[in-house]
């Protein structure tokens, strides 16, 4: 069910698609390759698509489709096996840069406004041009996301804090350097937890803590546009925004677990407020550093942030999806690997990587390493942060993820994860607010101890994301809370748990009012006829009997070989010919069996 | 004299005198600016002049952003640059009724000491040799002293990195005085480094130069170095407690004379002008005390480390494609062009700018940054704790801690130093602008070695003129130098009223 509302074309579901993307390997999904298909630019669905169109030969497609499916399960396997010999020869370690735009209004160090989407070159003062002459000036209102950040990550907070200035010369950097906080960065010692519910790889269990070494304040550079052949034009509203550095320990050791936890950081930065987009919108970018080491071998001679034993990295810069995280990874890996075993030795350099490549590509050697020259800057005060603000911030800061999808599967909603982590990501929060209103109303319409209805919380996490979301993909609308009131669908599954409607009626109704049936949901039901006269039991025998009497092979099938299952398809004949949302499909469920095994 | 025939004395200087090569904008079109002062003028017979510089032509080095004028820091980089903004000071000064006098010539973005390294030409100083040859009017602020010493304006704004305000007001006799670092706004400073520049002022007299600091010595919230106005007043609640207030009335003073400054280099006539200096003072009745200072044998190294490295670092913005002039695409050089603004950076500075963005830039590598840029900044710290330890008055924004740790070693008790500006007199100008001339940088910066240290620990000093006798010899009669007064930071008024004691001193 889960592509289902997975389609959505709002944005937040669109990060959502990729950050589930690793769902789409599991044996579950394999078995709908028509949903797939849909789901068009995911590489595996990619694949099987174009298989189908070159097969001439006539085979029927249900066999064909299970011919491909086992060719490509083998194919799999094989590169499992591969990856997995490749895995206990060689150690991956990887660590992680990431860089996001502050949620602020203003810039750093000038009382320029911050903006995305307006006319080049219309918010920028003096300094953010570097004129002679011009002076930084610190926005302290810049302090208060990259704080949130900062506690949100579990960092310490360093009480003193200083900027420095990082040197190189390019065109979309007007003062030749990039304030930033090298020395003494404003928090350290953080970390981020990754569950298995966060994609990590199967090695890393069920949980995994990544140390994160410090979080830096810096500014953003200008936006340069490229005008081939030898134009390019630069827009400076871009210059000083406020970002933050978060620097990963060297800890990571397989390639999803890198893309989990970019995950988690833009997560963890959203749910705080800390940054305004995600990656897919520029919001966020990711360097990651890799090397490998040949596990039975002596440790290797490098040590990064105080790891050691590692061999000779290489940084592979801006990547700006989670997936191209995880490919520039394993391509990364597999090139060092390729020239270690081929006797060669792997040159500590940068490179990047191009999305739908295969191969990193070199973008400057050790010998062109930049020497950043790194100073103090003389202009800049230190940054003092008091224990009154960061208490005051930590007072304020919205549940984390984590504790949220803790409660959702705890006793209260028992929420399966797969439900629980899209209610939190989805919409914003807003989905979450949603669902918890639905499930309010709910309750106190039944006016009942909660305890007793111990699958209101699953029950209702259904209806908003798979029922209500189907619904929508059908549609094809966004989701926002008016469409379906809250009220209104807690009254329709309601109306579902006192059995005074089937579900099939249930889904209608909640189709009508997504339709824009504004009258409330009781007076629908009645003005409708929609709600359940229950059958009597006759009507039920009777039911039953003109169903068994079409099919008595099946029933004999049931009754000699105790296949209870297959009584499922009399309960859909019964559903079927019964009076449309009368037959309650367990109490026809209850009557065949009466009828076919005691007999 | 009024106003009114000071400012055309000084219109008439500027005609007069334009071959000292002062200024790079001189004032163009008379009859606005003395408009301006007739105003003042009538203002100043109504008893209700603006200020004490009210109506009063006051001169800006090139360095120093003006709206009206440009701003070229006497760099081709910056030869047609025109400012959008004034500075704070110009700010000032034109809010207390100061008429910008021009923009004065300077050594490029104010590295030098004999303002010789100018796109416009070297400043002439109005002194001459004895044979007539033309002097150095030292530097960086040569065009402002010259300026002041020529008559062709009231006083002149001058910046002080290492002595680039009060260097060549001893050269030229007039007074140079570099208040406490963060007291005076730098914002429309251009930056060369920042941790150390100050604006200076200059003028004849120690009057004019309290009278335009006065209008300078305010908050500025745009500058971050900018002194607040909470610890502006502690450092005035500090200097007028009972124990140091009594410095500034009748009681003797102590004037520390630190041993490590007589130096075997010292001119004979320079070390007559310092020896008949301290003499007066101890005939007026004060105390002279021998202080030791033994950092200060590592402070210019330390300087000529840490100056450049921040300059590198400030010049790197100088690339020709925001503002400023851009260099031609050079055919066929296809390494050049391959970056944007190499070119741009290679033809737009001069050969000391040069060789400072180089020197910085290696003391900042990685690989140097540690043995040079840290070990500088380290003896940084030993000049401000040399200072800190001799005089009676503490460092009033000092922490707590260091002011204890500073009791338990003892106080010092004096009140201000008194030593030289510089070692020498000035040289001729020809022997630092010929090509074959023996100097090397490393000469020019020696000029530098009394006055640094100040500029390290932020203090506030000044340079007077002070004339000695001829030791009749005949060998050396140049014998107009600057003797330098330094005191503890924030005691800019005790630095002024000494200065005033020994200023144009003639001990015949």
């Amino acid at each position: 069910m889960l592509q289902l509302w997975l389609r959505q074309p709002s944005g937040v579901a669109r990060s959502l698609l990729r950050s589930q993307s690793r769902l789409l390997y599991t044996p579950k999904l394999r078995t709908h390759p028509h949903n797939l298909t849909r789901v068009a630019s995911l590489p595996p669905v990619r694949y099987l698509h174009n298989s189908i169109q070159k097969s001439q030969e006539h085979i029927p497609l249900r066999q064909q489709l299970k011919r491909e499916s086992k060719s490509l399960k083998s194919r799999k396997k094989q590169r499992r096996e591969d990856e997995e010999a490749s895995r206990r020869k060689w150690e991956l370690t990887v660590g992680i840069e990431i860089h996001a735009q502050l949620n602020i209004e203003s810039k750093l160090f000038s009382r320029a406004a911050t903006s995305t989407s307006e006319l080049p070159n219309t918010n920028v003062a003096l300094f953010d041009l570097a004129f002679p002459g011009s002076q930084p000036e610190f926005q302290v209102a810049t302090l208060l996301p990259a704080l949130r950040a900062a506690i949100a990550l579990n960092c310490d907070i360093q009480p003193v804090s200083r900027f420095d200035r990082k040197h190189y010369f390019y065109q979309d950097q007007p003062a030749g350097y990039q304030i930033t906080q090298y020395y003494e960065p404003f928090a350290r010692n953080g970390h981020v937890d990754l569950f298995d519910y966060d994609g990590i790889a199967a090695e890393d269990g069920d949980k995994v803590r990544i140390d994160i070494k410090q979080i830096q304040l810096e500014q953003d550079t200008a936006k340069s546009t490229e005008y081939p052949p030898s134009t390019q034009l630069i827009d400076f509203n871009r210059v000083s925004h406020p970002l933050i550095e978060i620097i990963t320990m060297p800890q990571i050791h397989t390639p999803a677990t890198a893309a989990a936890c970019v995950r988690k950081i833009q997560a963890i930065l959203q749910s705080c407020s800390a940054v305004t987009t995600g990656m897919e919108l520029g919001g966020l970018r990711a360097d990651v550093n890799v090397s490998v080491r040949q596990r039975d071998e002596a440790p290797g001679s490098h040590q990064y942030d105080g790891v050691r034993g590692l061999g000779q990295r290489t940084e592979i810069k801006n990547l700006s999806s989670f997936k191209a995280v995880e490919d520039a990874i394993i391509a990364e890996k597999n090139r060092q690997i390729g020239i270690l075993e081929s006797g060669g030795v792997v040159e500590g350099e940068t490179r990047g990587w191009t999305i739908g490549s295969t191969e990193t590509r070199k973008l400057r050697d050790k010998e062109g390493a930049v020497d950043y020259r790194y100073m103090p800057d003389p202009d800049i005060p230190p940054l003092i942060i008091g224990k009154d603000l960061l208490a005051a911030l930590e007072d304020t800061l919205p549940t984390s993820p984590d504790k949220l999808v803790e409660l959702l599967v705890g006793p209260e909603y028992r929420l399966p994860i797969e439900d629980a982590k899209p209610l939190i990501e989805l919409n914003d929060g807003a989905r979450l607010e949603y669902y918890q209103d639905v499930v309010d109303i709910v309750r106190s319409l039944q006016g009942r101890d909660p305890k007793l209805n111990t699958d209101l919380g699953r029950t209702v996490g259904n209806w908003v994301l798979h029922e209500l979301g189907a619904l929508l993909t059908k549609e094809e609308i966004d989701w926002e809370p008016e469409l379906v009131p809250a009220q209104s669908l807690a009254e329709i599954i309601d109306q579902l748990q006192q059995k005074r409607i089937t579900g099939p009626t249930a889904k209608v109704v909640l189709s009508m009012v997504l339709n824009g049936d504004k009258r409330p949901v009781q007076q629908l039901l009645e003005e409708e006829n929609l709600l359940l006269r229950p059958l009597s039991r006759e009507e039920y025998i009777a039911l039953a009997e003109s169903a068994i009497s079409q099919n008595p092979q099946m029933v004999e099938q049931i009754r000699s070989k105790n296949q209870l299952g297959k009584l499922g398809w009399f309960v859909g004949q019964m559903m079927r010919t019964g009076e449309k949302g009368r037959v309650e499909a367990q109490k026809a469920n209850e009557i065949l069996q009466e009828l076919i095994m005691q007999k | 004299m009024s106003l009114l025939r000071e400012a055309e004395r000084c219109l008439s200087n500027q005609k007069l005198y334009s071959t000292l090569n002062a200024f790079i904008t001189p004032l163009q079109g008379s009859a606005p600016t003395l408009d301006c002062v007739r105003d003042a003028d009538l203002r100043r017979d109504k008893g209700k002049p603006k200020s004490n510089a009210d109506g009063r032509l006051i001169s800006i080095k090139d360095n120093i952003c003006t709206r009206d004028f440009s701003t070229t820091c006497a760099s081709e980089i910056l030869k047609e640059f025109s400012s959008p903004f004034n500075a704070t000071v110009v700010e000032q000064l034109e809010n207390a009724g100061a008429i910008v006098a021009g923009k004065t010539n300077l050594d490029e973005f104010g590295m030098g000491s004999h303002s010789v390294h100018s796109r416009f030409g070297p400043v002439r100083n109005l002194r001459r040799g004895r044979n007539g040859e033309s002097l150095s009017a030292g530097g960086s602020s040569g065009g402002a002293a010259v300026a002041v010493a020529s008559g062709q304006c009231y006083a002149a704004l001058g910046t002080d990195t290492g002595g680039s305000v009060r260097l060549p007001a001893a050269y030229t006799g007039t007074v140079g005085f570099k208040p406490s670092y963060g007291l005076v706004s730098r914002w429309g400073v251009v930056a060369y480094s920042n941790s150390l520049d100050t604006v200076g002022v200059l003028g004849k007299d120690t009057c004019s130069v309290r009278d335009v600091f006065a209008i300078l010595n305010q908050h500025d919230p745009r500058d971050p170095t900018s002194i607040s106005p909470s610890s502006r007043s502690r450092i005035l609640s500090h200097v007028n407690s009972p124990r140091l207030a009594s410095r500034m009335t009748s009681s003797p003073l102590k004037v520390g004379v630190p041993v490590e400054y007589n130096i075997s280099e010292l001119s004979p006539s320079v070390r007559r002008a310092w020896h008949l200096s301290l003499a007066h003072l101890q005939s007026q009745g004060h105390i002279i005390h021998p202080v030791s200072l033994p950092a200060t044998k590592l402070a210019l190294s330390a300087y000529y480390i840490l100056a450049p490295a921040e300059a590198s670092s400030n010049l790197a913005k100088y690339d020709g494609v925001r503002y400023g002039t851009r260099a031609e695409c050079l055919n066929g050089d296809d390494e050049v062009e391959k970056y944007l603004y190499a070119g741009t950076r290679g033809k737009g500075f001069g050969p000391e700018v040069e060789r400072r963005i180089l020197l910085g830039t290696f003391s900042l590598s990685a690989a140097a940054v540690d043995n040079y840029f840290i070990q500088a900044q380290r003896v940084r710290r030993l000049v401000q704790c040399d200072f800190d330890a001799i005089f009676k008055a503490e460092q009033p924004l000092s922490s707590h801690a260091a002011l204890s740790s500073r009791r338990e070693m003892g106080q010092g008790d004096v009140d201000v130093l008194v030593f030289p500006t510089v070692p020498f007199s000035p040289p001729q100008l020809s022997s630092l602008v010929n090509a074959d001339s023996k100097t090397s940088p490393l000469d020019a910066y020696m000029n530098d070695v009394f006055t640094v240290p100040a500029s390290l620990a932020g203090l506030p000093a000044i340079s007077v003129p002070v004339t000695a006798p001829s030791d009749g010899q005949g060998s050396d009669d140049e014998c107009l130098t600057g003797i330098q007064i330094v005191g503890q930071y924030g005691d800019d008024e005790l630095v002024l009223k000494v200065g005033e004691l020994l200023e144009g001193k003639k001990f015949i």
